[in-house]
């Protein structure tokens, strides 16, 4: 009954692992063929690629494991999920109903651990109801502030030895969840008003308008206004780097140009963004002659930390729509011109202190290879097409600096909670989900450890990911920090040369290894790694170990405005 | 701070009141007091039967007043956070 709901909710795929509550479950997987199972190698793996394949896709991930540990390990990757928005249904099996509260095998309360970190949940207590069950879990997932959503199930509501009716309703409604639509028609007007008198704007786009599909929109409204537009490191991609009017990535470590228009800004159209304390650096410094126009579907999420002026609540696209039409109705006429000195400005700081792209050409042997010129490689030798999935910490900066997003869903990472581990499962997802797609996972070496053991996932279901490992033998970012605010203590962010060879680690799962140390090897290296199309690839790079990720704000109390430049160059 | 009283009404369904409880501890939010009943004479809310369009059952969903010490600033953020669960069908400061 359970796999029959999620076909006719026309899932594809369930990632999962197996266990004693999930048996009766499993048995129904296995006697059936419309939806294929990837067995992971533990459960935090499985709802990271259900959430790497939900990101790059669009689609709800589904997850399926056992009761107790099966659980507990799936927390991490429900809580990435929910702190980016991300659609998933988990299904998370229990012990019998009979065995609930008496502490038995494998028993835990999967619905109290899990609530703080999902949109809803729901616990099943008669079997005829899994069905429309399912069907509100999915609608819940899908619709509004999309986000994770876990439904417990006794093992005895799946015996195999009961039989139900089955009802699949086409259609469901909850009364007590009605997520805004479409905003107020005057809302939008005051809006639209506000574009209109402003001076010096900015659009600032996150993972709500990748979430709700409005690329198309937001570019459609930038032909008209003309304006600078940042993305958050959630909406990369929502916007393409690649157009005139983009600023690259705003916040802790935004680019020169996106933080000085964010601070000296008249006016602030928020689209699908929430305002995150890495984007803001002290609220109370936050852009201090600017009005905010928030676009956003959670009520909860505009004016939380910042104040908005005008709120559009609504799915972003259809606010967007609301606005360009207004813009094109005869009765509002906007003159790009209006801006030009503004945009002239932001040239200005992007000239004086812009990100170098071009440090690849650098291809000497003077110098230890920059985890930068890492990404710019791999952005060359992929065309700059690649669906690019990361881990957490200095890498995943790097690669969101340096790697050049033209369309959304392609750049797939943990940006709210930071999740190391979530790289490689992640690629997983996708990779599934777009088979003919060169998918790349940019991680580092203590990031990559944390779901190693899914290159074994990888050799099953034969996944050529190419894992760029940039290697600078440390964590980087607690490095970094320790660096710049304790005297350079390095508290436990080295390993004592105690790193595997992941050369011959990737080889003993059947996978190919490459070890990059020269940066003279390393286009002529990666070059090779992308030529091994049905070869999983772990490229081993060494970079200097003593590099920072610049910009970077200057915290606590700064503002967009402080920024360090260099280990000893403030602007 | 000013102290406020909030009037929720939810299903009553399991787990209902540990999401309001939680949602207040996890957010930093203090509870006061904490009051809930099961709707057994539906009559005192048809103005909310109006509102959403909906018949509502005796016992079908709870009636929950919670006081609680807040900044005019947060107040607004966490009528919004209630609201934002799922079993909530109304939440507002009580009048």
């Amino acid at each position: 009954m359970l796999m029959r709901a999620l076909h006719e909710e026309s899932v594809e795929l369930i990632f999962g692992y197996p266990g004693g509550a999930a048996l009766h479950v499993y048995d129904a997987v296995f006697r059936q063929d419309k939806i294929e199972h990837i067995l992971v190698r533990h459960e935090q793996g499985a709802t990271h690629a259900a959430d790497g394949y939900a990101r790059s896709t669009g689609k709800p991930g589904v997850v399926l494991v056992t009761s107790g540990p099966g659980a507990t390990n799936a927390v991490t990757g429900i809580a990435t999920a929910f702190m980016d928005s991300i659609p998933m249904v988990v299904i998370s099996c229990q012990v019998a109903s009979h065995l609930i509260g008496t502490d038995a095998f494998q028993e835990t309360d999967m619905i109290g651990i899990s609530r703080p970190i999902v949109k809803h949940s729901f616990s099943i207590e008669d079997p005829n109801d899994i069905p429309i069950v399912i069907k509100e879990a999915f609608h819940i997932a899908m619709t509004g502030r999309q986000g994770p959503v876990v439904i417990d199930i006794p093992k005895d509501m799946t015996a195999p030895d009961k039989t139900f009716n089955y009802y699949y309703p086409s259609e469901v409604s909850i009364r007590s969840y009605k997520p805004p639509v479409s905003p107020d028609d005057q809302q939008v007007q005051r809006a639209v008003d506000a574009i209109l008198a402003s001076k010096k704007p900015v659009l600032y786009a996150g993972g709500g308008a990748i979430s709700s599909d409005a690329s198309s929109e937001l570019i459609e409204l930038n032909k008209l206004l003309k304006a600078p537009v940042t993305n958050t490191l959630m909406g990369l991609g929502v916007y393409p780097a690649s157009d005139e009017h983009f600023l690259g990535m705003l916040g802790m470590h935004g680019t020169y140009q996106a933080n000085m228009a964010m601070h000296n800004a008249d006016l602030i159209i928020a689209i699908g963004a929430r305002f995150d304390d890495r984007i803001t650096n002290t609220p109370s410094l936050f852009a201090p002659n600017a009005k905010i126009i928030h676009l956003d579907i959670d009520y909860s999420s505009v004016s939380k930390i910042i104040e908005a002026n005008i709120a559009l609540f609504g799915d972003v696209k259809n606010s967007l729509t609301k606005i360009i039409n207004k813009l094109n109705d005869g009765l509002n006429n906007h003159d790009p011109e209006n801006f030009i000195p503004w945009l002239n400005q932001i040239s200005e700081w992007k000239a004086l202190h812009g990100l170098n792209h071009d440090l690849y050409l650098d291809q000497s042997d003077n110098n230890m290879i920059l985890p930068q010129q890492v990404v710019q490689h791999v952005y060359q030798e992929t065309k700059g097409n690649a669906f690019v999935t990361s881990d957490v910490g200095q890498h995943q900066m790097f690669a969101a600096q340096y790697y050049h997003f033209d369309e959304p869903r392609k750049w797939i990472n943990s940006g709210s909670m930071g999740t190391m581990g979530f790289g490689l499962p992640a690629a997983m997802g996708v990779k599934l989900a777009h088979p003919n797609e060169e998918v790349v996972c940019i991680t580092g070496e203590g990031s990559i450890q944390m779901c190693i053991q899914e290159l074994s996932t990888c050799l099953q279901y034969n996944l050529p990911i190419k894992i760029i490992n940039i290697n600078n033998e440390a964590l980087g970012m607690v490095k970094q920090w320790q660096d710049m605010n304790y005297g350079g203590r390095h508290s436990e962010s080295t390993y004592q040369n105690s790193l595997p060879n992941f050369v011959e680690l990737a080889r003993s799962y059947g996978h190919e290894g490459i070890k990059i140390e020269k940066n003279s090897d390393l286009k002529e290296g990666l070059r090779k790694a992308f030529s091994l199309k049905e070869k999983l690839v772990f490229v081993d790079i060494y970079v200097d170990p003593s590099e920072h990720v610049y910009p970077m704000l200057v915290a606590p109390n700064g503002s967009l405005k402080d920024i360090w430049l260099g280990k000893d160059k403030k602007a | 701070m000013n102290k406020k009283n909030i009037l929720i009404i939810l299903e009553n369904k399991p787990g209902a009141l540990a999401r309001i409880v939680g949602l207040f501890h996890q957010r930093g939010y203090n509870i006061l007091s904490l009051h809930v009943d099961a709707v057994e004479d539906t009559s005192e809310f048809s103005w909310l039967e109006n509102d959403l369009n909906i018949q509502l059952k005796p016992n079908e969903v709870s009636k929950m007043t919670i006081s609680t010490k807040v900044s005019d600033a947060l107040q607004t953020q966490i009528l919004r956070q209630i609201n934002k669960l799922i079993d909530v069908l109304y939440a507002d400061e009580k009048k």
